[in-house]
């Protein structure tokens, strides 16, 4: 008896012992979900959301504007850092810093709005009225619209991946699509969002039914699908919400979030952009690794090219540097992703190609008078879409749109230099092309 | 000394034991200093030359049988002070020994225990204290340089309290640590960095310097699985076991002074092309740019007189002969129940580039007292508090060096106005050194208390609670005269980091001998640990200040806050048993269970056995017979370790950080996929070892042959992008590490004058990365030249292989290495790793009367530096903002010029071709070549002491009992092909993955000092 007694208390000893230990050993951090509860009701389902919209910030901020100007003309490298020498002398390997940050930032969004498609239909929570669910589901597949958008006029076609990863599984067997393909998603995604979302009079940093229009016109302008370009165009231009600031530099000068502006993404003290300094000297406690060209400097700064957009410099001599991103006290620069002045010049370009020559001059001149210039002079379509893209290189010259410009237009060979096509698109990431079997790397890297 | 009192007592037994004629029976008893019996105390007896050792039994008694009336005798037991005496017939003689804390030449502290040296069949190397004394550096680990084989120590930099390289047999892993375990007076420390103040890519401290190394008393390192295995998860990287210094029972109080006074300056400075040199090289590249470019010469825009340009030398501003001063005072003691070792220090130093210092208070007490025969109480406890001004280096362009050394040579220091100038990313040295003002303050309390209850002589229970708590506070401001603060309005941080590690153990140990003549003697323990390690960091930011002389975050205008927080916890069981037959054959096993809450909840727990056998052969008469060995001992051993430090807390988990904000309102993102499997990395040792002493033990020497290969490797395997993941930690992968070591000990002279010692070790290490999931390329921000590859070793270089300068077109020509005439990415290739195939050191100690002297040289082999000075100063002009060495004088000019440093172009066109002048510094080379690859070997005369003990009839009316006066140099001389400042050097030493930089970091010192040591 006493013996039994004994071992229940042996055996009772070491089960409490053993079960404590398992309680011990679990630790769970006071700063994270564990994913399997990371969008179960309104809370986590908008922070889900704003988790996409920051890691559009994430890639757009630095990033994607510089992988769209230093590659081109207006912008050259000044400071130490080898990927941006790289990409200054469009001698890019597959392992430059900024485009594999790039590549994995546009992914790292695609994949939250992948998990907030997935998992949105299915929270359960009162308090999520039907039309927020739309919101939030019609926001992910515009974030992710932008998101294969952006790695189209990159890298080419990419592998499409629609599904959240919960697991490596579901990465399997997917291969690189062709560049029509990876577009084709984009177009189903935005005809998705754009009945999903609202339209109101004063957003300019969320998704909103314009914003989708306004994407839609830029993709029909890279796919060369004129009509809808011009269509799209039109329907954002003609929205009251929308129309250019004069002078020039106040759509970058605080206040933001001006009429200019069909998508920005905001930044605040807490959240800083850092990007102006990679633009200021270090004598403004910048970097300065990026730095206007001198011919630059020369057309934005002659009254007959760059007009007031000459405010985009500052500085004189040897030391000019870009001013577009200038809040060096707060870091509150918006990541400018759509403006109103580009609707006008894809219109423009649109109707030049529809041989709409007068409707043309007509949407770029009214750019080039809000830049306090005068009329265009050219007259022919080849003048006047050579006309246009100046105009795009000298309205948008600190944006991302010069080097994909002439690559669409086929005029890197022409313009930069660049003849050797297969350097017209980014390498894919090598740690990619090393650890996923599906992956093609792009031609000549 | 000790060998003359031996000799001494040998020389009056045998005048005693003259006197003597019939059989004669010599018994007694040896007894510990509370009167319990010591059964297995070995006596020695010594008679006529001829030894002859008897064991007491389990009543401590003894018996021998003597022609003699008395003999001389040694008698020893482990853990005991020896003790000589003379047996004397008829009599009883009684023994008392006493308990040492002093660690004595055959017993030393192994995990958990303390065992005799003879029978050991792990490999352990002790290092004393009077070994790595007095030396001008703050952290125990800088101190073990060339001092034990099988370790390698590289210090990082010069920055004094800096980060040091510490590797015993090499790199176990990737992406776990590859950090020893530190154990002090049985506490694990810590030996992570705190200081979260970013410094470019140097690892920020060396936190083994909140440890005066004036309190060690020896240290221990154990190196293969049998001497490892009983830390089991924790013991892969090897274990450095450090005992402080503690008082002796019986003995009256000693007072100990030391100081020293040391100066230092750079070993070499800086070499910069003069102002016309650089405008020279500019102008001549941008003409070349124009002719490549199908452009007249006459179009390139010139630099106007290069030959009337000014030259400003800004590096020797950075340099000063920088003050180190040491105090040290203890008292130490103990009465019939009490030791005690107190202990105060005091270190402050300099760093020879400005501002940086360090300095450190220590205050120890060890105290163990018997509260009765069978309980013992113990503890040691160590406060200190370290104060460092640090600065940027490195790869950060607005650190003090980088400011100093990149700026064009021709560009003035100062605007007209006088204001400080800045050039492209650089900020302004004399502003940084004038105005930096960055300070970390560390709080660290070391301690443990223990409880010791003897159920039997034999059997013991000890439960010992430790605690390591180390809080820095950090205060950073950046004011309007420096780059970081010039945007902003002045920017300030503030931050307190604490790391906290709590343990407590119980350890049951037996320890017997019995059979016939003690031929039976077992050593064995089981025992448990709890482990509780506790990040946490609270930090506040401010911009926007009202004056440079307010500095606090609070009167910011815009301030943010952050905070994190991480806990780890480990449950360990273990248990080791060693047998010993007839003091020739010992047989050692230990198996020990952890459970760590790191890992997947299917695999938390993870076994290591260990194995173990040693053969004193030296003990068998056959041996014996050849006369030739004094000792000779072999030793095997296999086992199993395991590695789960460097990963995160809660890597097995799959999370969603928040934090991820957009319009101020809270975002969630994905941040880490589950891994529910994630388990332990495990190494798998096997060490043979041969241990031996000839020539009357003149010459003793400890050889050992090592194969580790660690498995299921916690690596973050990458995955691909579209995963919206870069990686996956996953036991993937294997590294191996297999070595030999060779440790040398002479007694080259011994007069009664003079004597001259020599210790000599050296090792060899071949590292290999076994198994992969593919290629991992990192480091030098961004430019990966660091790359991981099956098949080769860790910290291995990738870089574009230069074959020549054609002399014909000045070109630089590569290797193409996969044949296909273009110079792409894929021609990358691994032209050297960043490890030293060899280390050792020698150290010659010579005593003459009262003078000692000792010469330490120190090497190493075969590892490569990639000099990034030469890099970025060797550009070709691609560098708009940066200066040039004078090495890029030696470019090729004219056809014919032989020469490793290609034409000066800035040409991009055609960058795939090879012999093309856009990859001579730019194109797809992007200046990644291997001309800027050096060898990395060095031997260097590390200390070189002469010491003076005055002599004691001076002295001793002070109450002096020894006073010793000594001069020291330190790096006096180096001997290198190495074409930088220093080869000792470790550039982006915060990931153990880009080892092997130099890329402006602050040189090692050389130092002169005198110091004086006092004994009261």
């Amino acid at each position: 008896m006493k013996y039994t007694i004994h071992r229940y208390f042996y055996i009772a000893t070491l089960f409490i012992a053993f079960s404590s230990c398992k309680k011990y050993l679990n630790e769970i951090p006071n700063n994270s979900l564990a994913s399997t509860n990371a969008i179960t009701d309104i809370g986590t389902a908008r922070a889900a959301i704003t988790g996409a919209y920051d890691a559009v910030q994430g890639y757009y901020a630095g990033n994607y504007p510089t992988i769209g100007t230093i590659t081109a003309d207006n912008v050259i490298f000044n400071g130490t850092l080898s990927q941006y020498l790289q990409l200054d002398q469009n001698a890019i390997p597959a392992d430059n810093v900024t485009t594999v940050a790039t590549y994995q930032g546009i992914y790292r969004a695609i994949n939250l709005a992948n998990s907030i498609i997935a998992a949105l239909p299915d929270v359960k929570d009162a308090r999520l009225t039907a039309a927020e669910r739309d919101r939030i589901i019609g926001e992910a597949y515009f974030i992710r619209a932008l998101g294969y958008f952006d790695l189209g006029r990159g890298w080419g076609g990419v592998q499409l991946q629609l599904q959240p990863t919960a697991d490596l599984s579901v990465l399997k067997g997917i291969k690189r699509s062709t560049l029509a393909q990876t577009y084709d998603q984009v177009l189903a995604d935005l005809t998705k969002a754009e009945p999903l979302l609202p339209d109101d009079a004063s957003t300019r940093n969320r998704a909103q039914k314009s914003v989708v229009r306004a994407l839609r016109a830029r993709l029909h302008l890279y796919r060369q699908q004129w009509a809808e370009a011009e269509s799209y165009a039109t329907q954002v231009i003609a929205n009251a919400k929308y129309a250019l600031v004069t002078p020039y530099r106040s759509f970058f000068t605080s206040p933001f979030l001006t009429t200019e502006s069909v998508f920005e993404l905001t930044f605040s003290a807490n959240d800083r952009n850092t990007f102006w300094n990679l633009w200021y000297p270090s004598s403004f406690g910048g970097q300065y690794t990026l730095k206007p060209s001198n011919p630059f400097v020369t057309k934005v700064t002659n009254p007959l090219i760059g007009g007031t957009r000459n405010a985009l410099v500052a500085g004189t001599g040897n030391n000019v540097y870009g001013v577009l991103y200038n809040t060096t006290t707060t870091g509150v620069d918006p990541s400018y992703i759509i403006r109103i002045a580009e609707l006008y010049l894809i219109r423009a370009e649109a109707r030049a190609k529809q041989n709409n020559l007068a409707g043309a001059l007509a949407d770029l001149d009214v750019v080039r008078r809000r830049a306090g210039l005068a009329n265009s002079t050219a007259v022919t379509q080849a003048q006047i879409l050579l006309a246009i893209e100046e105009e795009r290189s000298i309205e948008f010259a600190f944006e991302p749109h010069r080097w994909f410009d002439l690559v669409r237009t086929e005029r890197a060979g022409d313009v930069l230099g660049i003849t050797d096509r297969k350097r017209w698109l980014f390498p894919i990431p090598l740690s990619d092309v090393l650890s996923d079997p599906d992956v093609e790397q792009n031609p000549g890297y | 000394m000790y060998l003359h009192i031996q000799k001494l007592l040998l020389l009056l037994s045998l005048i005693v034991s003259t006197q003597v004629s019939a059989q004669k029976n010599i018994s007694g008893k040896v007894l510990d200093e509370s009167g319990n019996p010591l059964a297995g105390a070995v006596i020695k007896i010594a008679k006529l030359g001829r030894a002859q050792n008897i064991i007491t039994s389990n009543d401590g008694s003894f018996s021998l049988i003597t022609e003699y009336d008395s003999v001389n005798a040694i008698i020893t037991y482990t853990g005991f002070d020896e003790f000589s005496t003379l047996l004397f017939q008829k009599t009883i003689n009684t023994i008392q020994l006493q308990k040492t804390n002093k660690v004595l030449d055959d017993v030393i502290v192994t995990g958990y225990s303390v065992q005799n040296k003879r029978f050991i069949a792990g490999s352990i190397t002790t290092v004393k204290a009077s070994e790595i004394k007095d030396i001008p550096a703050p952290g125990i680990n800088q101190l073990l340089q060339g001092k034990a084989a099988g370790v390698q120590v590289t210090a990082n930099s010069g920055v004094a309290g800096g980060g040091v390289t510490f590797r015993i047999r090499g790199n176990n892993s990737i992406n776990a640590s590859v950090e020893p375990l530190y154990i002090i007076d049985g506490v694990f420390i810590s030996s992570n960095n705190l200081i979260s103040t970013g410094l470019g890519s140097q690892q920020q401290s060396n936190p083994l310097a909140d440890i005066n190394p004036s309190d060690i008393e020896t240290i221990q390192i154990l190196k293969d699985a049998n001497a490892t295995a009983i830390y089991g998860s924790l013991g892969a990287n090897g274990v450095v076991l450090i005992t402080t210094k503690r008082g002796r029972l019986n003995s009256k109080a000693k007072i100990q002074f030391n100081t020293y006074q040391a100066w230092s300056t750079p070993t070499n400075k800086y070499l910069l092309a003069t102002g016309p040199e650089t405008a020279l090289l500019t102008n001549e590249s941008r003409i070349n740019t124009a002719i490549d470019n199908g452009l007249p010469a006459s179009s390139a825009v010139l630099i106007p007189n290069p030959e009337q340009q000014p030259t400003f030398l800004r590096t020797d501003d950075l340099f000063r002969t920088a003050r180190t001063s040491n105090y040290d005072i203890s008292a130490q003691g103990g009465t019939d129940k009490s030791t005690y070792f107190l202990a105060f220090g005091y270190y402050d130093q300099e760093s020879i580039v400005k501002p940086t210092n360090f300095n450190r208070y220590n205050l120890r007490f060890n105290y163990v007292n018997y509260l009765s025969k069978k309980l013992k109480l113990g503890n040691s406890i160590n406060i200190s508090r370290t104060f460092r001004n640090v600065s940027s280096n490195d790869n950060n362009p607005q650190g003090v060096i980088n400011s100093a050394l990149f700026p064009r040579s021709y560009l003035p220091v100062y605007n007209p106005d006088g204001t400080y100038a800045r050039y492209g990313s650089f900020d302004n040295h004399l502003a940084l050194i004038e105005h930096l003002n960055n300070k970390a303050e560390s709080w660290r309390t070391i301690g443990n208390i223990y409880l010791e209850y003897s159920f039997l002589p034999e059997l013991k229970l000890k439960s010992s609670w430790s605690v390591d708590n180390t809080s820095v506070y950090e205060n950073n401001y950046s004011n309007t005269l420096i780059a970081a603060g010039l945007a902003n309005n002045g920017s300030a941080s503030s931050s307190e980091s604490k790391s906290l590690i709590l343990t407590n153990e119980q350890i049951l140990t037996y320890i017997k001998s019995f059979g016939g003549s003690r031929k039976h003697n077992i050593n064995a323990l089981v025992g448990n640990t709890i482990n509780t390690v506790l990040n946490q960091n609270t930090s506040a930011s401010g911009t926007g200040f009202a004056s440079n002389d307010l500095t606090a975050v609070s009167v910011a205008s815009v301030r943010t806050g952050s905070s994190s927080r991480s806990v780890a916890k480990l449950i360990s069981f273990f248990g080791k048993a060693s047998y010993t037959y007839d003091n020739k054959y010992t047989f050692d096993a230990s198996l020990r269970a952890d459970a760590s809450s790191r890992f997947g909840v299917n695999k938390r727990w993870g076994y290591f056995p260990s194995g173990g056998f040693t053969w004193r052969a030296g003990q068998e008469s056959f041996i014996q017979k050849l006369n030739v060995f004094d000792e000779l001992k072999f030793r095997v051993s296999v086992g199993l370790s395991g590695n789960q430090n460097g990963i995160g807390s809660y890597a097995a988990l799959g999370l969603w950080n928040s934090g991820n904000n957009y319009l101020d309102q809270p975002g969630n993102a994905p941040t880490q996929l589950a891994n529910p499997d994630l388990t332990w990395e495990t190494t798998r040792q096997t060490d043979i070892g041969l241990e031996f002493s000839i020539l009357n033990n003149r010459l003793t020497a400890i050889i050992d042959y090592y194969n580790k290969y660690t498995y299921d490797l916690l690596l973050n395997v990458p995955v691909p992008y579209r995963s919206g993941f870069a990686s996956y930690l996953q036991n993937f992968g294997a590294v191996s590490n297999k070595g030999v070591e060779l440790t040398l000990k002479f007694v080259n002279l011994e007069r009664k004058a003079f004597s001259w010692t020599s210790d000599f070790n050296i090792s060899y290490n071949k590292n290999k990365i076994e198994k992969l999931a593919s290629d991992i390329a990192l480091g030098a921000s961004g430019r990966n030249i660091s790359i991981l590859r099956q098949g080769f070793p860790v910290n291995s270089f990738q870089l574009y292989k230069q074959l020549y300068v054609d002399p014909n077109t000045g070109n630089a020509v590569y290797e193409d290495v996969n044949g296909d005439g273009i110079i792409t990415a894929a021609d990358r290739q691994i032209v050297g790793d960043a490890l030293p195939r060899i280390t050792g050191g020698l150290t010659n100690n010579f005593q003459y009367k009262d003078f000692d002297l000792s010469v330490f040289v120190y090497f190493q082999e075969g590892n490569k530096i990639m000099n990034m000075n030469d890099f970025f100063l060797v550009h070709g002009n691609t560098q708009a903002n940066i200066g040039f060495l004078p090495r890029q004088l030696k470019r090729w000019q004219q056809k014919g010029d032989i020469t490793d440093i290609p034409r000066l172009t800035t040409f991009s066109g055609n960058p795939s071709a090879n012999n093309s002048s856009a990859n001579n510094y730019g194109g797809n080379v992007a200046n990644l070549s291997s001309r800027y690859l050096e060898d990395g070997s060095f031997i260097r005369l590390r200390t070189i002491t002469l010491g003076y003990n005055f002599p004691r009839n001076w002295i001793s009316k002070w109450n002096i009992s020894g006073v010793r006066a000594y001069i020291q140099a330190t790096n006096l001389f180096t001997i290198t092909k190495y074409n930088g400042l220093d080869p000792e050097v470790n550039s982006q030493s915060n990931n153990q993955n880009t080892t092997g930089y130099d890329w402006a970091t602050v040189p090692q010192p050389k130092t002169i000092q005198v110091g004086i040591n006092v004994n009261f």
